[in-house]
């Protein structure tokens, strides 16, 4: 999530486009595994594929401004494993979701209960993988309160946890996701720790969590960072995402950063790790993902040659010339 | 009670088929589940089940016998496991009150996912009540997914044996709109109506208007409604440079009672008697396009 930042000239002047990192990091397969796609464009979802995106991983959180009652949570979840898993499927990318109750909305106690009573029918479903992304915002009781009955949730689904570490006081925050986690009996292998920087990433490795590291401009870690991350920790239960939003954020925050990696001197094989294979590891373990899924969404039933043109089949989006003035 | 067809023996059928397909550990999954909801009648054992299926049966493709496939009152071609014990599943919902039936049936498509949503149009030809379904498919034919869309158009009997009119005509432009395969609609030829074939010559027009391809497929259900207003397109369509447009005119010249298009056929008697054995049907153009 996006908050303001300190802005100078030359982060308004205007961006000129450099495809050029696309030439190194050809034929590698990333996976995201913490973006918010209801709050992106088809033209991500198009760029996201071109740079090899295969999979991706949506978990539930607030839309910009609170929910007022429990059906609203409801439609939420449920076009997360209907219509935006489908519009994913059009772009060729596999989309899987965490669902939870956000920390931020976890502050509406009646709302909270009555989301809590809902969350169970939907986090037994296909293509979920986790429960997230649940933590702490303010760091207030109530967000303990949903917090703690979410883990118990995830615990008793042999689910995966996606932890979201605050913003302000970020280093307790995640000091103390981790203590209630572990309080909850969680297995620290199941839980994935979201958002880390420099500050926090010691501990959440040496006590056994994933450590996720969010890649977005101004307000969390950018990518130069990353790289040295990775050389200084290694790839051991590390991943890269773009938690790209309604924010000023990249969609192509980790195809971006395996280039980056790649270009600063880390092995393809160590990148790899970090941008698709570890994430899968993390979140595999829910049962509810398997690669051959993958190049099957890719799959296009069959196209149809007719008129000279061709119609494309099994959901496939047909793919418009944007550099050209002329729209057909 | 309130079926419109002998669910029981379609019951012991598809309980057949699945034990066909499952392994021990799996049938053991399906008895536990049974034996919960019978004793307990929680809904949340049934909701449990429902959507927990995939993760415990797994999505093989499911194999058919020709005398099983003859007996059931829906088609399972492309069938999963998952998706076939969902079908199943529904089954058990005890149907006398009917009320709390189409509650709980209701309920599931409410917080349905993508399969689950594709699982439960492709089984409206099963439901108890059939009658009570009509608004749930005219919403489902509103929908953007393709999955969910073919379960509902394709080879599913239910819209063409229950829904009015108005609906069942958006059910089949939606279909053209969406790129399906028309031709895989139940009871396409039953519920041609006027209506219908003026919208799709409106369409068909309007492709044309933009320099886009029309279907073939659309003359189908021109063809028995033909009149002079459409035989203008009718002839265009027969002097076409692709077979498959060609094809079509001549099949639709064949439905159609109007006398200059029946004259427009004799001019070609060996395709006349192609359609006449058969040689040439809406299937073969179909599969020309398809293959």
């Amino acid at each position: 999530m996006c908050c303001s930042a300190q802005l100078t000239e030359t982060d308004l002047a205007p961006q000129s486009m450099n495809p050029a990192y696309l030439d190194a990091i050809k034929g590698m397969r990333f996976f995201d595994p913490h973006i918010h796609m209801t709050s992106r464009t088809t033209d991500d979802y198009q760029a996201m594929a071109d740079a090899g995106v295969v999979a991706i991983i949506e978990p539930a959180f607030w839309l910009g401004q609170p929910r007022t009652g429990v059906d609203t949570f409801k439609d939420y979840y449920s076009s997360l494993v209907g219509w935006e898993r489908f519009r994913s499927s059009q772009f060729g990318i596999k989309h899987y979701c965490t669902i939870g109750l956000n920390s931020k909305e976890a502050n509406n106690e009646k709302l909270s209960e009555q989301v809590m009573e809902i969350l169970p029918l939907f986090i037994y479903k296909e293509g979920v993988v986790g429960i997230g992304e649940i933590g702490f915002d303010d760091q207030t009781a109530l967000e303990e309160k949903y917090y703690r009955a979410q883990l118990q949730l995830a615990r008793e689904a042999g689910l995966p946890v996606q932890i979201h570490t605050p913003h302000r006081d970020k280093k307790q925050g995640t000091q103390r996701s981790m203590d209630i986690a572990l309080e909850m009996g969680l297995d620290p292998h199941m839980v994935i720790v979201d958002h880390n920087n420099e500050e926090t990433v010691k501990e959440v490795l040496d006590r056994g969590f994933w450590a996720a590291f969010t890649i977005y401009p101004f307000t969390k870690m950018g990518n130069e960072r990353m790289v040295e991350i990775v050389k200084q920790y290694g790839t051991e239960r590390i991943m890269v995402n773009s938690a790209a939003d309604w924010g000023i954020s990249d969609p192509l925050a980790v195809p971006k950063t395996a280039a980056l990696m790649l270009e600063r001197g880390i092995d393809r094989a160590a990148v790899e790790l970090v941008t698709y294979r570890n994430a899968i590891t993390a979140f595999a373990q829910s049962g509810q993902i398997s690669e051959a899924d993958f190049d099957s969404v890719k799959e296009i039933d069959q196209s149809l040659k007719y008129n000279g043109s061709t119609i494309l089949r099994g959901g496939q989006q047909p793919r418009p010339n944007k550099q050209s003035t002329i729209i057909r | 009670m309130g079926y419109a067809y002998d669910e029981q023996q379609t019951g012991a059928l598809l309980e057949q088929i699945i034990s066909r397909h499952t392994t021990a550990k799996q049938a053991q999954w399906v008895a536990d589940r049974l034996a919960a909801w019978q004793q307990q009648h929680a809904l949340q054992q049934f909701n449990l089940a429902f959507a927990a299926a995939p993760r415990f049966l797994g999505r093989e493709p499911v194999a058919v016998e020709e005398a099983e496939a003859a007996a059931l009152p829906l088609s399972l071609e492309g069938y999963t496991l998952d998706r076939l014990f969902r079908i199943w599943w529904l089954l058990q919902i005890p149907a006398e009150d009917k009320e709390r039936y189409v509650d709980i049936i209701e309920n599931l498509f409410h917080s349905a996912e993508m399969n689950e949503l594709v699982a439960l149009y492709g089984a409206l030809p099963m439901l108890a009540w059939p009658e009570a379904w009509k608004l749930r498919t005219a919403e489902g034919i509103r929908s953007n997914i393709g999955s969910v869309l073919e379960a509902i158009m394709e080879r599913n009997p239910y819209p063409a044996a229950y829904l009015d009119e108005a609906a069942w005509n958006q059910l089949v432009l939606k279909a053209f709109f969406t790129e399906k395969q028309v031709h895989l609609i139940s009871g396409l030829d039953q519920r041609a109506n006027p209506e219908l074939a003026r919208i799709l010559l409106d369409y068909s027009h309007e492709r044309r208007a933009a320099g886009r391809a029309v279907h073939p497929m659309l003359w189908r259900l021109v063809g028995p409604y033909i009149s002079e207003a459409s035989f203008e397109d009718i002839e265009r369509l027969w002097f076409s440079e692709y077979n498959a447009e060609r094809e079509a005119a001549a099949l639709a010249c064949y439905a159609s009672g109007y006398e200059p298009a029946r004259q427009l056929l004799d001019k070609k008697p060996e395709i006349r008697a192609e359609i006449e054995a058969g040689q040439l049907t809406w299937e073969t153009v179909a599969h020309r396009i398809n293959d």
